[in-house]
């Protein structure tokens, strides 16, 4: 029997409490900061050697869905009652909006030092003391819409034209390609400056503080958001009948992406499953 | 090009430099890669020309010191080095050629002494630990970033033993992530 994942703004009180107090639990056992670091693990870039597994490639999209289900897994053993709420940040668009409520993520974090004070997570509580951090802080951060320039969150357009694209991925498969559904919602764009932040990348820009560097999953709005770019997998699946993860067989021996990117029918590291085996996830769950 | 090594492909784009002030950017008359000191100096002088860096890097040296050495830091003969006080805090960017083979080189990032990873792009542009959905056209720029980026009072962790210590000192100096290969 799937299970559903609800937009964040239709949570009842409820719900709220049941998936802020799940996600402290892990954290207190220990299990939440192993997310962390799988999370730093895996991110390669792709001017450097070596497979890319998370970002930068065809596999953005199964690796975290991967990732997402492997959380939720341990929510729903704290809470069998518990999904991963997706943030529609096309339209829950301001630091006010739903994710960002004292009884969910709280808000922004403070003019000084953007350490986030209002929430469930605020360092105070003792309750979210970050272990995995690139700094030493041990609060959380965030500067929503980055206060000191502030930029805006991917709008639906922006969203749409990434979802219009028929063809997953192109070659050379990586940050660099204009075309292609998986980076367009990845979000690599070309030149410089406000402009080159697309959909996903943006929002973790606009979140700013810990969402910016390689530890962001420190911030439990990571799986929100990548709960919504999820369901932008799904939304382009239905859109595009029979489109499918490329590449379908992994680059040659003599391609400078070879052993560099994963093709549908290879293992994503560190789990036993391929990005073919994650194309339809009807059966696990379904997004309301 | 950096020393003809493929190294830090440093483009000369249009010169803006990040908009914000440096809060210790008092001078705008010293162009410290132009102007003589001691030989390490000039080599920086020298290598910053080459890698036709200048023309990003000068509407910013009135922020910078003088690269001086480091005792330790970069003793190599082919080693080089800038640093400046950006946002009142201390970056060092060095360049290490390595001996034996093993590649040109790599760069190293400091910023108030505490190592920055940092990652390329294939494009050429630099990202770092800090701001990993940006990236940024020289490591100076990126380390610039992220120091924009660090919460006021926020310092870099120190690499020591330890889960996170470990996670990212493997991605610092370890397997394909030996530095930041150029
Ligand atoms: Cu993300």
């Amino acid at each position: 029997m799937a299970y559903t994942r609800k937009d964040v703004g239709k949570l009842t009180r409820e719900e709220r409490r049941r998936f802020v107090n799940a996600l402290l639990t892990i954290k207190r056992r220990g299990e939440y900061d192993d997310f962390v670091r799988t999370h730093i693990r895996y991110f390669t870039a792709d001017g450097e050697n070596g497979l890319r597994p998370a970002h930068m490639a065809p596999s953005f999209l199964p690796w975290h869905r991967k990732f997402l289900l492997e959380l939720e897994r341990a929510l729903r053993r704290v809470d069998s009652s518990v999904t991963v709420p997706y943030w529609d940040w096309t339209s829950d668009r301001t630091a006010r909006s739903a994710p960002w409520s004292e009884d969910l993520l709280g808000g922004t974090g403070r003019r000084s030092d953007q350490q986030v004070t209002t929430g469930p997570f605020a360092y105070a509580h003792g309750n979210w003391t970050l272990k995995e951090g690139v700094t030493d802080g041990a609060f959380l951060t965030r500067d929503l819409g980055r206060s000191h320039d502030p930029i805006q969150l991917p709008t639906k357009s922006e969203l749409e034209w990434a979802l219009t694209d028929p063809v997953y991925d192109v070659a050379p498969w990586d940050s660099t390609v204009t075309k292609g559904f998986r980076n367009k919602l990845e979000g690599w764009g070309t030149g410089r400056g406000s402009a080159s932040w697309l959909n996903h990348n943006r929002v973790h820009r606009w979140i700013g503080g810990v969402m910016l560097g390689a530890a962001s999953v420190n911030d439990p709005v990571f799986w929100l958001h990548h709960a919504f770019i999820d369901l932008q997998w799904t939304r382009w699946q239905r859109r595009h009948r029979g489109a499918r993860y490329l590449p379908a067989t992994p680059p040659g021996p003599g391609n400078a992406q070879h052993g560099r990117i994963l093709a549908r029918h290879q293992k994503l590291p560190p789990w036993d499953v391929t990005p073919d085996e994650l194309e339809d996830m009807s059966r696990i769950y379904r997004y309301a | 090009m950096v020393g003809g090594t493929g190294g830090a492909r440093v483009e000369t784009g249009t010169g803006t430099s990040p908009a914000r002030t440096a809060t210790t950017r008092t001078s705008t008359t010293a162009t410290s890669t132009g102007t003589t000191a001691g030989s390490t100096r000039r080599q920086v002088t020298r290598r910053l020309l080459a890698s036709a860096a200048v023309a990003v890097m000068a509407p910013l040296v009135g922020a910078s010191r003088p690269a001086r050495p480091v005792a330790g830091t970069w003793d190599g003969p082919g080693d080089t080095a800038f640093e400046e006080i950006y946002r009142g805090r201390l970056i060092r960017v060095t360049w290490t050629h390595r001996s034996g083979g093993a590649g040109p080189g790599e760069w190293h990032v400091t910023v108030d002494d505490r190592p920055l990873h940092l990652m390329r792009r294939a494009d050429g542009t630099w990202l770092s630990v800090v701001d990993h959905y940006q990236s940024y056209r020289t490591p100076l720029e990126a380390a610039r970033g992220a120091v924009d980026e660090l919460g006021p009072g926020q310092r870099l962790r120190d690499l020591a033993p330890g889960p996170v210590g470990d996670e990212l000192r493997r991605l610092h100096m370890g397997g394909a992530h030996s530095g930041v290969h150029a």
